[in-house]
């Protein structure tokens, strides 16, 4: 896993004592885990650990809905593809 | 949305909205006119009261100097007014949602005049942002939240505009009085804390009438979580002054750090508590909120 996608990982396992793990497809806003109030933090702290810029407006929410779309998303080692429509 | 329970409305309730509308009535002006926009607006002075800003209080604010502090006072200040942007545009979605539609038969009228209004304060605040900024910051709100119950959205719409209009007023407030400020800065601000005064005044008496409406719809248990949301909400707002994006454009190294060391240092709290003071007490009083601790996001 990329550093930064590690950095991701553990910032929601911070705010979230009571998992040990995330799996790569667990739906990060069905299990509540990201909402619409800690949402800004996260996409601040991805922008600084992809170095993508992100436009909020119009990011997809599938892009960050499991660490698996956000490490295709904003990790892929072929350059960042960004996720905006 | 379409709740069919009526708004348990009182004698005051009444009285307050026919005083309000009328007001709205006399206080008509047109925002087109009212304002006189100077080609530029001068750098080299404070464009937002040095109190207000997110550094003041912390050892940030000694160390970056005055011609940095001025830098961002420019940038808070586009920050400031673009969140005005983006809430107004959030908050005229959900009342135009609700206009003429059952459980809001009584506010309806009133609703004409805060529609109206809140579009031309979201016109005065975007045309700042463009010709003093040359951009308004983008919206920080993203619809990722389990649905709640429909009595439960009716209360958070209203409570969530209330907090936002008193946090605003805060700052519209210090700075129409601020004679530090250039006119244009002071004038908006003036003219929209004046404005706001009766959203105010209207938002405390309707979010107090669908409080009750709310607790006899749901569990106690429901209004609990609630009141833990809520308080979240009320941090997001007060963190979303510290924008990393507003740091970067005042040529400050390590935005997002200093967003980071901010929202942890104890220094601000103090100064945030000053902002959130009226709508705190008035969520206290009115039960809202059981007490008044806030949650670290």
């Amino acid at each position: 896993m990329a550093d930064g996608l590690q950095q991701v990982k553990n910032w929601i396992l911070e705010r979230h004592p009571e998992r040990q793990d995330i799996a790569p497809d667990l739906d990060l806003i069905e299990n509540r885990l990201i909402d619409s109030l800690s949402f800004v933090e996260f996409v601040f702290l991805l922008e600084q650990e992809s170095g993508v810029s992100i436009q909020m407006e119009t990011l997809e929410v599938d892009a960050i809905r499991t660490l698996g779309a956000i490490e295709r998303h904003f990790f892929a080692t072929s350059g960042a593809e960004v996720a905006q429509a | 949305m379409g709740v069919a329970a009526p708004l348990p409305v009182t004698d005051r309730f009444m009285e307050v909205l026919a005083r309000l509308s009328e007001r709205s009535v006399e206080d008509y002006y047109n925002p087109y006119q009212t304002f006189q926009w100077p080609e530029t607006l001068e750098e080299n002075r404070f464009w937002m009261t040095p109190e207000l800003l997110t550094v003041f209080g912390t050892e940030h604010y000694d160390r970056l100097g005055e011609e940095t502090l001025q830098r961002l006072s420019k940038w808070e200040s586009v920050n400031f007014y673009s969140l005005n942007v983006h809430g107004i545009r959030e908050l005229l979605i959900e009342v135009v949602g609700r206009i003429h539609m059952p459980g809001f038969e009584v506010p309806s009228d009133f609703f004409h005049h805060f529609i109206g209004e809140e579009n031309e304060h979201m016109w005065f605040f975007s045309e700042f942002c463009r010709r003093y900024g040359h951009k308004i910051y983008g919206s920080t709100a993203m619809r990722a939240d389990a649905a709640w119950e429909p009595e439960i959205e009716n209360f958070l719409v209203f409570t969530r505009i209330l907090f936002f209009e008193e946090l605003v007023d805060h700052y519209n407030s210090r700075m129409a009085k601020d004679t530090s400020l250039c006119h244009t800065i002071r004038e908006v601000n003036r003219i929209h804390h004046q404005d706001e005064s009766r959203h105010i005044a209207f938002g405390r008496e309707l979010v107090s009438l669908l409080y009750q409406r709310m607790c006899q719809a749901v569990s106690a248990e429901r209004v609990r979580e609630v009141e833990a949301y809520l308080k979240r909400y009320v941090v997001y707002s007060v963190n979303s002054l510290y924008n990393p994006h507003v740091y970067k454009d005042a040529g400050i190294a390590d935005p997002l750090g200093l967003r980071n060391a901010l929202i942890a240092d104890p220094a601000r709290r103090a100064h945030e508590r000053k902002a959130i003071r009226k709508p705190l007490a008035f969520f206290l009083k009115t039960g809202i909120f059981s007490d008044d601790v806030l949650p670290v996001l």
